[in-house]
């Protein structure tokens, strides 16, 4: 089990070190971080030369002598100054001290960004894939119960219907439905207490899920359909057990393996669509700084954010893993 | 009719399929009465597990089933389409072939015997468990107290079976249909297993139905055997009849496959010829004349029936083997050198 631990720190450790470097390197090629920070005054010619006193005539078309003094501090609070595997490592030297630098927009430090805005959508992508799961097992097990029915067919076609709308026109529909015209959900994040949070995330949380229920139901199904051909649940109805409980208690846990290893890959996707589902709703969660940070080229949030994304796929994908031993014994002995 | 523990009448099992309907058992009529163990012997094919699925009712919702089966009087076929709980696993309850696929490999052993003994009789977690642990030992599972907290891949085949056997029997079931119990574990085991299953019959007064494709498994133990051919009952008699007298030439070919003791060694076994017919779309013949060292034309129009003789063995064919005229048919074919249907009798046999 410690190997085991061990071989997945050093995994994360492995995966940040390459995510955060390709993504250090591609914003640094796509443009000039300096543009970034000072804005147009990155363009003013050869401040360097002016600063060592050797050229005192190019400021009357794009500045003044004090905007000079701007960039030469902007270079050295975000070490621009410097080659940019220098600026990496030293990137990384601060990441091991919990210092993810700071924003370029608005000076505040990354950590605190992320501190203030991940727990939020946290929330929502928990609760999206409590959504999913909730609504995928049970509608699962019912459809793999009557499979070729009209019930499963009925579940098949609103799961298919499901997958094929993107949940920026399932949101909007919901949000009209629920939210406005209806007004049995909050249209907009409240963040007063945890109540009016979990509350006004819920319609948030149903779109996000909705789409993700429908390919576990559909996955599950499948797995379901196999696992009851197997001898051991003829064995079950053969010692008469009611077929709730066959297909709760002896089908559903061996035919769980496909859902969650969805369940972990499905992570990354999660991330996407709450981008999508922040902005439609309003909650001012991690995935609306990303957008804004990218369109911006703010480095240092979109570093953070990269991190913080990774380390949370590789951490599910352990939790997967350790799920598998939960499910099949079988897993544990090799 | 009859007092029978189990009486199943005109039995008729069809699967549609895209190729067809495959009518994998057709007419099957046997009784069984309490207390007698019924050995169902036949190749793959021939229909005798599914007339056992059938009798669980464990068969798809595809399958198209006719005739009827009634057990203690009660309608089985009724039982399947209502709601009445505790009938299988209490009254009547099956052993499957594969040891190794036939035990839930998520759950402990302990949890798969005790979860039966909770439904049905309302023992409580601990009742059940402990009354799961003497069962492992009846059926002969030394440190049963450790099995109960292992999963069935910590075991070996043979005490999985024993499992199987203990799950099967938790309940006191009053018929136990065993499916080829012992043909996914080794030889050695599979006598154990067999007279662990003969013991823990007489000991309860239990019916048994021993499906097989052995008929030296059958042989010793079953008061009676029926051969299954093609989904159809082609002999039905006491055991020793059956395997001193036997009449229908699908029995006599089998008995000539299995290896005797009496006979001297080296005695070449004889295969059947041929290979067994489809299912779907039978033609209206003796569905084993393709491969029947007896076949005469007639054999070729009309399924023969079965023919009751003296109430004690039933068989369906025109030209049964040690009678006059199953002799005179095979005589008349080998001197043909081919059968109507075109099998060759190459080499001369002894006569049967």
């Amino acid at each position: 089990m410690a190997k085991f631990l061990l071989r997945r720190v050093v995994q994360l450790v492995a995966v940040l070190l390459a995510v955060t470097f390709l993504a250090f390197s591609a914003l640094n090629f796509l443009g000039d971080p300096l543009v970034n920070v000072v804005g147009p005054l990155a363009a003013i010619p050869d401040c360097d030369l002016v600063e060592a006193g050797l050229r005192e005539d190019t400021f009357s078309t794009a500045g003044n002598i004090g905007d000079c003094e701007v960039v030469s501090r902007a270079r050295a609070q975000y070490n621009l100054d410097k080659s940019v595997p220098e600026r990496y490592v030293r990137w990384v030297g601060d990441l091991l001290t919990g210092d993810l630098g700071s924003s370029f927009q608005t000076g505040l430090p990354v950590s605190e960004i992320v501190r203030e805005k991940m727990p939020k959508s946290l929330l929502l992508m928990v609760m999206a894939e409590i959504v999913a799961l909730a609504i995928a097992i049970p509608v699962g097990v019912l459809a793999a119960y009557r499979a070729g029915r009209r019930l499963d067919r009925v579940t098949s076609v609103g799961s298919f219907g499901l997958l094929s709308v993107p949940n920026f026109a399932l949101g909007v529909i919901l949000l009209q439905v629920f939210a406005l015209r209806n007004r049995l959900l909050p249209a907009s994040f409240d963040d007063s207490t945890l109540w009016t949070r979990l509350h006004s995330l819920l319609l948030p949380s149903i779109v996000l899920g909705l789409g993700i229920a429908a390919s576990y139901q559909r996955l599950l199904r499948t797995d379901l359909l196999t696992t009851l051909q197997e001898d051991f649940v003829n064995m079950a109805r053969a010692k008469g057990m009611p077929d709730r409980h066959v297909m709760v208690r002896h089908a559903l846990r061996p035919s769980l393996f496909s859902l969650i290893t969805l369940f972990g890959l499905n992570t990354g996707a999660l991330i996407g669509g709450s981008l999508v589902v922040e902005r439609i709703f309003s909650i001012p969660g991690i995935g609306s700084e990303i957008v804004t940070a990218v369109i911006r080229d703010d480095f240092p949030v979109v570093l953070g954010a990269v991190v913080v994304i990774a380390t949370g796929f590789v951490v599910i994908n352990f939790l997967v893993d350790l799920l598998y031993t939960w499910l099949d014994p079988r897993v544990r002995v090799s | 009719m009859s007092n029978a523990q189990l009486s199943v009448r005109d039995l008729e099992v069809r699967f549609p399929t895209s190729r067809g309907v495959v009518e994998a058992v057709n007419g099957v009529s046997f009784d069984l009465e309490r207390g007698q163990m019924l050995g169902i012997v036949g190749e793959s094919g021939s229909g005798k597990s599914v007339t056992a699925k059938t009798l669980m009712n464990l068969l798809p919702r595809t399958a198209e089933i006719s005739g009827d089966i009634h057990f203690d009087g009660e309608d089985v076929r009724a039982i399947a389409s209502g709601h009445r709980k505790h009938f299988w696993g209490v009254k009547m309850t099956m052993v499957f072939q594969d040891p190794m696929t036939s035990l839930n490999p998520v759950k402990r052993c302990g949890e798969q015997i005790s979860e039966t003994l909770r439904y049905h009789l309302g023992m409580s977690r601990e009742a059940a468990l402990k009354r799961s642990i003497d069962l492992l030992e009846q059926v002969g599972i030394p440190e049963p107290a450790r099995r109960v907290k292992q999963y069935p891949h910590e075991l070996s085949g043979g005490l999985r079976q024993r499992v199987v056997i203990a799950m099967a029997l938790a309940c006191e079931p009053e018929l136990l249909i065993a499916d080829e119990p012992t043909t996914a574990v080794d030889v050695t085991v599979q006598k154990r297993l067999l007279d662990l299953l003969d013991e823990l019959r007489r000991d309860r007064g239990m019916s048994m139905i021993l499906i097989t494709h052995d008929l030296g498994v059958a042989r010793g133990r079953c008061d009676e055997v029926a051969v299954m051919y093609a989904g159809r009952l082609v002999e039905r008699a006491e055991t020793e009849v059956l395997f001193s007298d036997a009449r229908h030439p699908y029995t006599t070919a089998l008995l000539r496959t299995i290896p005797r003791i009496d006979q001297p060694s080296h005695t070449r076994l004889v295969p059947i010829e041929g290979r067994p017919p489809e299912l779907v779309n039978p033609p209206d013949q003796c569905s084993f004349a393709p491969r029947c060292r007896h076949a005469q034309a007639d054999c070729l129009e009309g399924v023969p029936t079965l023919t009751n003789l003296d109430g004690n063995r039933e068989f369906a064919c025109r030209y049964p083997a040690n009678t006059e005229a199953g002799r005179t048919s095979f005589f008349a074919n080998e001197a043909a050198g081919q059968t109507v249907t075109g099998l060759t009798i190459a080499q001369p046999s002894e006569v049967n």
